[in-house]
C-alpha cells in the first residue's frame, strides 16, 4: 500500500505537464483481487480522465492485465471501488446499489491479446453481432454500421472473410473495429500486439494511433515501450500487484524507482 | 426423433454437470448409471417396469424413444461437456466484453462452436442408436432383427439371413455417416461442401451488398 502512488495525488505536481484533463471516466480505488488464497492486486488506485491515454506496463505477473480486466468486471475485484462514468460497479457499494455490468460493458470497449474473434462468424458479423446484442439494432442497420467500423480500420474489403482467413494483424484490427463500433467512452487494450509476428505489430499500432488521435480515452497494457512513450499521457509501472511508480509524459526518462529503471533497462 | 430429444437432454445434463453441486452430482450419477445400462434392460424397465410400478403404460414406440433418450442422453452429455470445455475462455469473455447477456453469449458464441465439435461424435451415437433398436424385439417392435427371426423360423437359413440383416444396418450407417458429414462440412469456417458453399454464396452476396452501400455513402462524402 505504501509504495502505491495513487494517480489522484500525482495530479498536484503533474498538472502543468498534462494535456487539458477532462472529466473522470474511470476511477479505481483500493482495488484488491484474490484468486483463491493468492492476492494478485493489493489495493490499487487509478484515475483515468476523458481523452487521456493511460499506459500500464510492468513485468508479467505484476497484475497489470488483471487490473485492466477489473475495469469492465471481467475480473470482479475482491474489494475496492470501480467507478465508471460516475456509476459504482465494485464491491464498495452493496450488491443492490451497484450498476449493471451489462450497461458498463456496453460503454467500455476491450481488445484482447488473443484477439478473441468469433471463429464461426465472418469479420462483418463479428462486429454486427456485438451491435445487435449491445445496441439492439436490427440486422440491416447492424451490418451497415459494422461495415463502417471495418472501413475505419481499413478492412472493409475483408468483410466476408472468416477469422481463420485473416492475418493476426487483420484479426486484431477487426477486434478493434468490433469494440469501437459500440461508441465506447473508454477503450481497454490488453497487450494487443503481444501475440503478433513482429512484422504485423505496426499495422495494429497504427490503428491504435488513429483511435488515440480521435480523442478516445484509452487504457493500454503493453510491452511496446516506444509506442507507450509516444502516446502515453499518463504512465503507470506496476510491480507485484501494486503501482510502483507513475507519471505524466516524459516519465520514461525521469523515473526514479530503481525497480522501474531496472525493468526499462531490460526491455528497451 | 429419439436423437433430437437425446441431444437436448444431453446438452442440459452437460450443463448440469458443469454447474455447482448438488446439481452436478445428480448429473454425474445419471450419466454413470445410464452409460452402463444395456439397451435391453433400459427398454424393459421403461416398457414393463413403469407400468408395474407406476401404472403408466407406453406404446412400444414411446417406450423405445424414452429408453433411447435415457441411454443416449448420458453419452451425449459427455460429448457436449467435452465440446463445451474445448471452447477457449476468451470467447466467452469477448462476448461479455461487448455487453452481451451471458445467455446470449452461450447461445450465439459458445454453443455453435461446441456443436461443431460435437457433431461427428453425435453422428456415431446416432448409428449406435439405430443398432440398439435391434434389442427392442423384446417389447415386440417389428424391426430388422425381428423380421429376420421370423423368416429364420420358416426357412432355417440363419447365416444368410443374419448377414443380410447386418447389411441393412451397415447401409443405414453409411447413409447416416454421409448425412452427418454434410452437416459437418456446412458448419466448417470457411465452409466446404455443396450445402456450405450454397449458404456461403448467399452470405457473401449479402455482405457485398452492404459493402457497396457503405462505400457509396463514404464515397459521396469524399472519404
Amino acid at each position: 500500500m505504501t509504495t502505491n502512488r495513487p494517480a489522484v495525488s500525482a495530479t498536484s505536481s503533474d498538472t502543468s505537464e498534462h494535456a487539458v484533463r477532462g472529466d473522470v471516466v474511470v476511477s479505481l480505488e483500493g482495488i484488491r483481487k484474490s484468486f483463491g488464497s493468492t492476492e494478485v492486486l493489493h489495493g490499487v488506485d487509478l484515475t483515468v480522465h476523458a481523452g487521456e491515454h493511460v499506459v500500464v506496463f510492468g513485468p508479467s505477473g505484476s497484475g497489470k492485465s488483471t487490473l485492466l480486466r477489473t475495469i469492465n468486471l471481467l475480473e470482479p475485484p475482491t474489494a475496492g471501488s470501480v467507478r465508471v462514468l460516475g456509476i459504482e460497479y465494485g464491491p464498495a457499494a452493496s450488491r443492490a446499489r451497484r450498476g449493471n455490468p451489462l450497461e458498463l460493458r456496453r460503454r467500455v470497449g476491450m481488445v484482447f491479446q488473443q484477439f478473441n474473434l468469433f471463429p464461426h462468424l465472418t469479420a462483418l458479423h463479428n462486429v454486427a453481432l456485438a451491435l445487435r446484442a449491445a445496441k439492439k439494432l436490427g440486422r440491416r442497420e447492424a451490418e451497415e454500421r459494422a461495415a463502417v467500423a471495418l472501413q475505419q480500420v481499413g478492412l472493409l474489403r475483408f468483410a466476408s472473410r472468416f477469422p481463420a482467413e485473416l492475418s493476426g494483424g487483420q484479426q486484431q484490427r477487426v477486434a478493434i473495429a468490433r469494440a469501437l463500433s459500440l461508441d465506447p467512452k473508454v477503450m481497454l487494450f490488453d497487450e494487443p500486439t503481444s501475440a503478433l509476428d513482429p512484422e504485423l505489430v505496426g499495422e495494429v499500432l497504427a490503428a491504435m494511433r488513429r483511435v488515440a488521435e480521435s480523442g478516445m480515452t484509452m487504457v493500454i497494457v503493453t510491452h511496446e515501450l516506444n509506442f507507450a512513450r509516444e502516446i502515453g499521457d499518463y504512465n503507470v509501472f506496476m510491480d507485484e500487484g501494486l503501482i510502483a511508480e507513475s507519471g505524466p509524459r516524459g516519465f520514461f526518462d525521469n523515473c526514479t524507482n530503481p525497480r522501474t529503471k531496472q525493468f526499462m533497462a531490460a526491455v528497451l | 426423433m429419439a436423437l433430437v430429444i437425446s441431444v437436448a437432454v444431453g446438452l442440459l445434463v452437460a450443463l448440469a454437470r458443469m454447474s455447482k453441486p448438488p446439481l452436478s452430482w445428480l448429473a454425474a450419477v445419471y450419466v454413470n448409471v445410464f452409460r452402463g445400462v444395456p439397451a435391453l434392460v433400459s427398454v424393459i424397465w421403461v416398457y414393463f417396469g413403469w407400468s408395474l410400478l407406476l401404472g403408466v403404460s407406453f406404446t412400444v414406440f414411446q417406450a423405445g424413444v424414452i429408453a433411447l433418450v435415457l441411454l443416449y442422453g448420458a453419452f451425449i452429455a459427455e460429448i457436449y461437456r467435452a465440446a463445451l470445455q474445448a471452447i477457449p475462455r476468451g470467447q466467452r469473455e469477448a462476448g461479455l466484453a461487448v455487453g452481451m447477456h451471458p445467455v446470449r453469449v452461450f447461445g450465439q458464441i459458445v454453443l455453435p462452436q461446441a456443436t461443431k465439435i460435437a457433431i461427428p461424435n453425435i453422428g456415431s451415437m446416432f448409428i449406435g442408436m439405430v443398432k440398439d433398436t435391434s434389442t427392442f424385439t423384446v417389447i415386440g417392435l417389428l424391426e430388422v432383427v425381428r423380421v429376420t427371426q421370423n423368416l429364420n423360423s420358416t426357412t432355417f437359413q440363419p447365416f444368410v439371413l443374419y448377414t443380410a440383416a447386418a447389411g441393412v444396418y451397415v447401409v443405414a450407417a453409411f447413409v447416416l455417416d454421409f448425412l452427418f458429414r454434410a452437416i459437418e462440412k456446412s458448419l466448417a469456417t470457411p465452409p466446404v461442401g455443396p450445402i456450405g458453399r450454397a449458404t456461403a454464396g448467399r452470405r457473401t452476396r449479402r455482405i457485398e451488398a452492404v459493402m457497396q452501400r457503405v462505400e457509396a455513402v463514404s464515397g459521396s462524402r469524399g472519404a
